[in-house]
């Protein structure tokens, strides 16, 4: 017979060192991690109940449903592309979801300021400098490769799953541009505001401004880092 | 029967095995052994992560819930799931009776001269 282990949480020794294997090969913030651990668990137990009931020991019938779940290596693979699509989906709403925000009050901090007073589009106005013209271009070219990047990513890791051949990098890749792309035409927003305060500060209306900034710099730093997690994740796939 | 075998139609397995009742992640193992007559005995872990993909889809919908003082993740169809099951059901039946016709071994009254 089996010396009984010491007493753990939840599985007992054997369920939770197989779910220890699966979790360290899970990428991405312990959060997301812990629903399927949970999951993994609740089902790792009902085996062993059902092994149990055929008459193995407690220890035997632990062993008996780790074996049945299969190799830690292959469930964790199985989640891992499910983790990558996640977080791919994440990034793409957030961003889908933000973009228009942070659009919006850079549009009104420029229609506040003296800059915007003349009716037209921004980069038809008389006097922006060419560097402040060229600057806003970038940024709506950048803006919008982004956006599609973002439907993209929010697209193939939702219902479009269904149809299309299975290919776990694709979206952490799409919603990684998307978000690189969203950070990068902020970099520029700020840099060009921050010229523009040095050359003529009085031209922009502060209030609007501060707004714009704080709402470019916080999606800066937010994008950065969602990116950053879906490069990894995807190259923790590639790993796989 | 082999995992790769069995891969391409797992999807659809799992839709069928929800479509009576919602069902927990070992249930659904049970389910589709159970109605294979065990052919169908793929590593449980890794019916888990095509649970998920499929909740992705909109195809199925997850609730945690509490059954016999145990947490579990019940999943069950969604419409979406439903119609996606009909036509798997509709894509299979043509499919089989394609390969049944060319597999059947000629009659004896057909091949005689």
């Amino acid at each position: 017979m089996t010396r009984p282990g010491p007493v753990q949480p939840g599985g007992g020794p054997t369920v939770e060192s197989y779910l220890a294997a699966i979790t360290a090969r899970l990428p991405g913030p312990a959060r997301s991690r812990a629903g399927i651990v949970d999951e993994l668990r609740s089902g790792l137990l009902d085996a062993a109940d059902a092994h149990r009931s055929a008459g193995l020991p407690p220890a035997e019938a632990a062993r008996a449903a780790t074996r049945e779940f299969g190799d830690p290596r292959q469930v964790a693979d199985g989640f891992r592309a499910e983790i990558a699509a996640r977080q791919a989906r994440r990034t793409s709403i957030s961003l889908m979801a933000g973009g228009p925000l942070v659009g919006a009050l850079w549009v009104v901090a420029a229609l506040t300021s003296h800059l915007g007073m003349h009716l037209g589009s921004p980069w038809h106005w008389p006097e922006l400098s060419p560097v402040l013209t060229a600057g806003i271009h970038v940024v709506a070219v950048v803006i919008v490769a982004a956006a599609w990047a973002a439907l993209a990513g929010f697209a193939v890791t939702g219902r479009l799953t269904r149809w299309l051949p299975a290919r776990p990098g694709r979206g952490p890749t799409v919603a990684g541009i998307a978000g690189f792309g969203a950070a990068g035409a902020d970099l520029v927003m700020l840099s060009l505001l921050a010229g523009q305060l040095a050359i003529a500060p009085g031209k922009l209306s502060p209030l609007p401004i501060a707004l714009a900034a704080a709402a470019s710099l916080a999606r800066l730093t937010l994008a950065t880092r969602a990116a950053h997690q879906c490069l990894a994740i995807r190259s923790a796939l590639a790993v796989a | 029967m082999r995992a790769e075998t069995l891969k391409g139609h797992l999807d659809g397995m799992l839709l069928a095995v929800l479509e009576a009742e919602p069902r927990h992640g070992y249930a659904i193992m049970e389910a589709l052994r159970a109605g294979s007559g065990g052919q169908f005995d793929l590593p449980t872990g890794t019916v888990y992560p095509a649970l998920h993909r499929l909740e992705r889809a909109g195809l199925v919908q997850a609730t945690w819930s509490v059954h016999g003082g145990r947490r579990r993740r019940l999943y069950q169809l969604t419409p979406d799931g439903r119609r996606a099951l009909d036509s798997e059901r509709r894509t299979w039946r043509d499919f089989s009776s394609a390969v049944t016709a060319l597999l059947r071994p000629p009659s004896p009254a057909a091949s005689q001269p």
